[in-house]
């Protein structure tokens, strides 16, 4: 596991330990250096001082050719065991007594070396003038001494250093592991928290404060914020249930207004196409007998009685044709929907034919942009153009050069479709009543017409979920627009 | 040098004895040369430090020129050592170290109570020198040379003998007179 995932217990021990063994391991060397040196600098003053006192004291044996007294006074070297070997040499420089007695002389220097002392691997080795008063040299005392006492030093102190560092170790671990606690608890705690806020969305829940350091200021903060959240949260809640509620209300309102208003609408479509169904058989009567009485009685009718007559016929026609349409409205609102996609500029091309054909000794300019297409019920919108493209005919008709456009613009990410003309166009003042059943800007003499396709058209644009509406001018031409 | 070739008859000396006379006298001229090291003349003998330190010979003088050699150019402090040649007691003057040659040793007696109480230490060969009122007394040992010192004399002449040298020899206990 890297460093940076350990937990942060474990990185407050480890840094402890860390710190506290470098700065054990950095004393121990530094005892350990002091003590060797020192000891090393004492082996050699301790020397220094044994060899100026036998030194000293070899002078008369020196001086008058004495070997047994200067081999008595070697001898006192055999209190200490480290002192392995000692010459004296006389004033020429020739070996005159060695210590211990029998030792060869090939183990010792042939010959005295400087005065002074160095340490030599394994051995400590000095030279020290043998002098009786001030400037007369009588010979010179040689020392040697092994360094075991050295080791054995050196041994001593590392051992104490490793002992003192494990203890030390020791007793840091454990403090470290008691004290970590102080920072890595509170720390643990908030974790904790956050923990489980993130996890349960539990924003009741508070992390425990334990001191008033950094840390127990955070925890205060993090408690604050876990209070302004819960709060906020509750008040939301509130809010939420309110207006849930408030729209159920509404919903349950609405729900009955609608169930209402539809019963009576399916009443009053149901009372339309009753009206109309049944009036039309009356009406074929009228148009029937109107028709026998012209054709059979003709003769016995002056031009007065078959004026009437035509009268009658073209009225009742052109009731039959607002029944029929009337029949159309009511067909529209009852037909189920199927929805498919729709080319409408194909169907408007259709539709268009269509009319040329019924009258082709008018010529009028049509420009349909081609692709227009959408989602809906075919059978309505080829009702609803059929409409709007009649309409534009119809009141082109009296224009020395009528045009008809069909096109379409994206807005706000929907579609509109608008139908143009040059032709009779309206006051804008009526906008609102030009779908409304039976509502008619010109009279029946100007333009022939029943007052329902515009109704009919916004009612299949309606149940299309669209919208439509439109502008004009009078004389100048109108524009229908309509969205799906 | 003259020291350095007295030192190596010295050295000759103890390894060799095939001309014991002369080696002899070369070991004894540097033993009288170092008591100068080992003993103390009272203060009013080297009131003046710059007064030559004197070894004296009475009678026949049986080193040639070995002790002349040895202390040609030796000094304690910044005294020079000098080395005299007396016949008569009375001829003795200013002197340290007065070594009796064995042609006087029937007078010993009179020699060391004519120099009683003066600090003159005073060596010989002649045999019971330490025992009839000499200081030192050179034995011949197995061809060694050993030291017999009187303590007593060398006290009542106000000298102080190092314990050195009384280490490595053999200190004798006799009247003096």
């Amino acid at each position: 596991m890297a460093l940076r995932d350990w937990p942060i217990k474990h990185k407050l021990t480890a840094i402890l330990l860390l710190i506290s063994g470098l700065v054990l391991l950095l004393t121990s060397a530094a005892f350990v250096t002091y003590q060797v040196v020192t000891f090393r600098q004492t082996t050699r003053n301790n020397l220094s001082t044994r060899a100026q006192i036998l030194a000293a004291n070899s002078t008369a044996a020196l001086a008058f050719a004495n070997e047994a007294d200067a081999r008595e006074i070697l001898s006192a070297l055999k209190a200490d065991p480290h002192l392995v070997a000692a010459a004296l040499y006389d004033k020429d420089g020739h070996l005159f007594a060695t210590y211990p007695a029998g030792l060869a002389a090939a183990a010792l220097p042939p010959a005295p070396q400087a005065d002074g002392y160095r340490f030599q691997p394994g051995r400590l080795i000095g030279f020290e003038p043998v002098a009786q008063g001030a400037n007369d040299r009588l010979g010179t005392l040689y020392l040697e001494s092994d360094t075991e006492a050295v080791y054995d030093s050196l041994r001593l102190s590392g051992i104490i250093a490793v002992l003192v560092m494990g203890v030390a170790l020791l007793a840091a671990y454990f403090l470290a592991a008691a004290l970590q606690g102080r920072i890595s608890e509170p720390i643990l705690a908030l974790a904790g928290t956050a923990a489980a806020v993130s996890e349960r969305q539990d924003y009741s829940v508070r992390a425990a404060k334990l001191g008033a350091d950094e840390l127990g200021v955070l925890t205060d903060a993090f408690n604050q914020m876990l209070g302004r959240i819960e709060e906020q949260e509750r008040t939301l809640r509130s809010y939420a249930t309110e207006l849930e509620q408030r729209v159920a209300e509404r919903t349950q309102e609405l729900e009955k207004r609608a169930a209402e208003l539809q019963a009576a609408n399916s009443e009053l479509d149901a009372f339309a196409y009753s009206v109309s169904h049944d009036l039309r058989a009356p009406l074929r009567s009228i148009d029937g007998f109107s028709q026998v009485l012209l054709e059979d009685y003709a003769a016995r009718l002056d031009d007065a009685g078959r004026d009437s007559l035509h009268r009658v016929r073209a009225a009742s026609q052109r009731m039959a044709t607002l029944i029929d349409d009337l029949l159309k409205l009511a067909r529209v609102t009852r037909a189920e929907m199927r929805t498919e996609p729709v080319n409408l500029s194909r169907m408007a091309q259709e539709i268009v034919l269509d009319i040329q054909r019924a009258t082709p000794d008018r010529q009028v300019d049509i420009a349909i942009t081609p692709g227009l297409e959408t989602w809906g019920d075919s059978r309505l919108l080829r009702v609803a153009l059929d409409n709007l493209l009649r309409n534009s005919w119809k009141y082109t008709g009296k224009q020395t050069q009528p045009r008809i456009e069909f096109t379409a613009v994206d807005e706000n990410g929907g579609r509109v479709f608008a139908i143009k003309d040059n032709g009779a166009g309206f006051d804008m003042q009526y906008a609102d009543k030009l779908f409304g059943v039976f509502q008619r800007l010109h009279s029946a003499a100007e333009f022939e017409g029943t007052g329902v396709g515009l109704a009919t058209v916004r009612r299949i644009i309606n149940r299309h979920g669209g919208r439509i509406w439109a502008e004009g001018t009078v004389g100048q031409g109108a524009t229908f627009f309509f969205t799906l | 040098m003259a020291f350095l070739s007295a030192i190596t008859a010295l050295a000759s000396a103890l390894l060799l004895v095939q001309s014991p006379r002369a080696s002899e006298y070369q070991l004894k001229a540097v033993f009288l040369f170092n008591f100068v090291q080992f003993v103390d003349w009272p203060a009013a003998a080297a009131a003046d430090s710059q007064l030559p330190l004197v070894i004296g010979i009475l009678g026949d003088d049986p080193f040639g020129a070995f002790l002349d050699e040895t202390v040609r150019g030796e000094r304690l402090g910044a005294r020079p050592i000098q080395v005299r040649r007396y016949r008569q007691v009375t001829d003795i003057g200013e002197c340290n170290i007065l070594f009796i040659s064995r042609s006087e040793r029937e007078r010993v007696p009179e020699i060391v109570s004519g120099l009683k109480n003066r600090p003159v230490l005073t060596v010989s060969d002649a045999d019971a020198f330490a025992n009839r009122g000499g200081m030192i007394q050179f034995i011949k040992d197995k061809n060694r040379i050993r030291l017999r010192i009187n303590l007593e004399a060398a006290q009542a002449a106000h000298l102080t003998i190092s314990s050195k040298l009384l280490r490595v020899a053999d200190v004798v206990r006799a009247p003096t007179r």
